[in-house]
């Protein structure tokens, strides 16, 4: 019965090892005056989870991009470009007579479609070229973050905490729980997708074995192309989160977010060879991250040591796991 | 599915075109150029003066600041030819780029350097040349410049501190807190120096403890979430949050808001940007902010007076006195 739960949740088995984290990271947590155990109080629980929320949507189309072999190194530069596309429009322009929430949509369905139009680039070179899409989206990766700094001038684009349409924006999408609910749906969005669509089945059939897949008549192309829009859509999301957390539109945002993202999604147990993972891994990842950050900054341990800290769970969660799948 | 990828692209392509229309395009009226015009300056034909600013990184909010000032103060000057190398953070791209300078020979050079011991060899070849060359904030290690517009970090820092402990003496009868530190990117001297600066005066007050420090890494969104830890590990009693720099302090700000705390708590920055810095102070946001000066005025003063007066023996250096900007 056990074995065979475990095999339905395919790369979720490390539940555990965020299991075994959670509680640990109770048990040293610093307590209240009352004495109640901080780091279980829903509101830590929830900072903790938004602290990720913009590096876990991002790694939910990342999963599929690893899924199908492949890589997306662009996405901190695209979360910067949606940020500063986002905040020219909410600041710069002032259209007369709009109502703010319909500026405030344009705004963001803007910056999303254009990091989406990245995202489609990456995909339409990678598959047309035949070039690694490291080396595609390494060249995106530097020239998304070169035009975004050139939309604003290399500055900051602040939005501000008033009452026009700029700090609607803000006051929107920085609740903690629209974020948290944008995670949500997404998340589910992503695990439906994967599981019970065809074109999620085309990916994973796309990363397992390139060449059968295409031999087979599965349209490659169409493939690449939909899981790398799916990964600047995501990363333009995650921008236009990030700003409104921020309210601020920041060219030099999102730098080595790409790093995290794989981070969470190699932690969810995909491999970066390919064919292997999930969206229910990558979400445990991203929680696992997420706990990790929270109590080592609870502690306030030293933050270099954070850093070598971070690194060892980061190897002992990926071991862990291959241990369970050799067994 | 069929059309989809195809679908997205026209949408994508619609607004791009849509973007460009608007006129949502950068304002940017001479652009730091790269240069290429300035390929023969020392022919007869110009009688212009050639002036070479080598920016060690555009793509930072107070040095997009300082080029802005720089290309204000020299459009002014109908003899004055400004040519902007940016440095993009390399110091081995800013040394070519300063060879390069000296190659075209102008008559005044002006390098604000990525790291002290990287710029001064390059600096000592410029300064054999015979270009009088001034060196902007960072000391380097040997003396290789006719003047340096010195900033210091250090008394940056202590004027933060010594205002900490006024607020504190005022807040509480006595110098009496807490406080949390937010420090930029380890290993830079702005960060070495704007925290020793500051713990030089406050730990003759054993009364103000340090309850939290974190490295953010100068980054508003990290500050947030090291921040949002803070408060969560110290339910009550923060008094003071002390930013390297201003957006840190203004995300500890957002973070302390979210949670209903930010009036107990006083902001502390450093930097004092015009749209930045001093807008928060003026919004109330920041408690205080130390201006950080942007020195292109001084250089501006006295490489004019190096072009225009033979007889001139500039100082070899010029202290640049930071100012306090509060409410």
């Amino acid at each position: 019965m056990l074995p065979r739960i475990f095999k339905r949740l395919g790369p979720g088995r490390n539940g555990l090892v965020l299991l075994v984290i959670f509680v640990l990271a109770a048990l040293v947590s610093p307590r209240s005056q009352r004495g109640d155990i901080i780091f279980l109080s829903l509101g830590n629980l929830t900072d903790a989870l938004r602290a990720i929320t913009p590096v876990g949507i991002t790694s939910l189309a990342m999963t599929w991009v690893v899924l199908s072999a492949g890589i997306d190194l662009s996405v901190g530069s695209v979360a910067a470009l949606s940020g500063v596309v986002a905040g020219r429009l909410l600041v710069h322009w002032h259209p007369e007579g709009m109502p703010m929430s319909l500026h405030v949509a344009l705004a963001v369905t803007v910056a999303v479609l254009a990091c989406t139009g990245v995202g489609l680039m990456n995909g339409a070179l990678t598959a047309s070229l035949s070039i690694q899409p490291f080396v595609i989206t390494l060249a995106s990766m530097i020239g998304v973050r070169g035009f975004a700094l050139w939309l604003c001038n290399n500055e900051r684009i602040g939005l501000g905490v008033g009452t026009d349409a700029a700090g609607l924006f803000g006051e929107w999408f920085s609740n903690k729980w629209v974020m948290l609910g944008i995670y949500a749906l997404l998340g589910l969005a992503f695990l439906i997708l994967l599981n019970r669509t065809v074109f999620g089945r085309y990916v994973r059939a796309v990363g397992d074995n390139f060449g059968a897949a295409r031999l087979a008549g599965l349209p490659v192309l169409r493939v690449q192309l939909g899981v790398y829009a799916l990964s600047g859509l995501m990363a333009g999301v995650a921008g236009v989160l990030l700003a409104a957390r921020t309210t601020t539109g920041d060219p030099n945002g999102g730098v080595a977010m790409e790093l995290d993202v794989i981070a969470v999604v190699v932690i969810g147990g995909a491999s970066l060879a390919g064919g292997r993972g999930g969206i229910l891994g990558t979400l445990n990842g991203a929680m696992i991250v997420g706990v990790v950050t929270n109590i080592l900054g609870l502690r306030n341990v030293d933050f270099n040591l954070q850093l070598v800290l971070k690194a060892a769970i980061i190897v002992l969660a990926v071991a862990l796991q291959r241990r369970k799948l050799r067994a | 599915m069929k059309s989809f990828p195809a679908f997205l692209a026209r949408i994508v392509l619609l607004f791009g075109v849509g973007l460009a229309l608007t006129g949502c395009g950068p304002s940017t009226e001479s652009g730091p150029s790269s240069g290429s015009s300035a390929s023969s300056p020392g022919a007869a034909t110009s009688a212009k003066k050639l002036v070479v600013f080598s920016q060690c990184n555009n793509a930072e909010p107070y040095r997009a600041a300082q080029n802005r000032k720089l290309e204000e103060l020299l459009s002014l000057q109908s003899d004055v030819k400004l040519v902007i190398y940016d440095g993009q953070a390399d110091a081995a791209k800013q040394i070519s780029q300063i060879e390069n300078a000296i190659r075209q020979k102008p008559d005044l050079l002006i390098v604000a350097p990525l790291q002290r011991d990287s710029l001064t060899k390059v600096m000592g070849e410029s300064m054999r040349a015979g270009i009088p060359t001034l060196c902007l904030e960072r000391d380097i290690v040997e003396p290789n410049y006719t003047s340096w517009i010195q900033c210091d970090n250090f008394k940056i820092g202590r004027l933060a501190g010594q205002w900490i402990v006024d607020h504190l003496t005022k807040k509480n009868g006595e110098p009496r807190g807490n406080l949390v530190e937010l420090r930029g990117m380890q290993g830079v001297e702005g960060a070495i120096n704007r925290h020793a600066g500051a713990f030089s005066v406050l730990t003759n007050y054993p009364k103000i403890k340090v309850v939290h420090d974190a490295n953010a890494n100068w980054f508003q969104p990290q500050a947030m979430d090291r921040m949002t830890e803070a408060l969560n590990a110290h339910p009550t009693g923060i008094d003071v949050v002390y930013g390297h720099n201003d957006p840190m302090a203004y995300g500890a700000y957002l973070a302390a808001r979210e949670k209903g705390r930010e009036k107990e708590i006083a902001f502390v920055g450093v930097d004092g940007l015009p749209n930045e810095g001093a807008k928060y102070v003026q919004e109330g946001v920041l408690g205080v902010t130390f201006e950080y000066p942007l020195c292109v005025d001084k250089a501006v003063e006295i490489g004019l007076r190096i072009l225009r007066e033979p007889g001139f023996k500039p100082e070899k250096t010029y202290l640049m006195e930071s100012r306090m900007v509060a409410k």
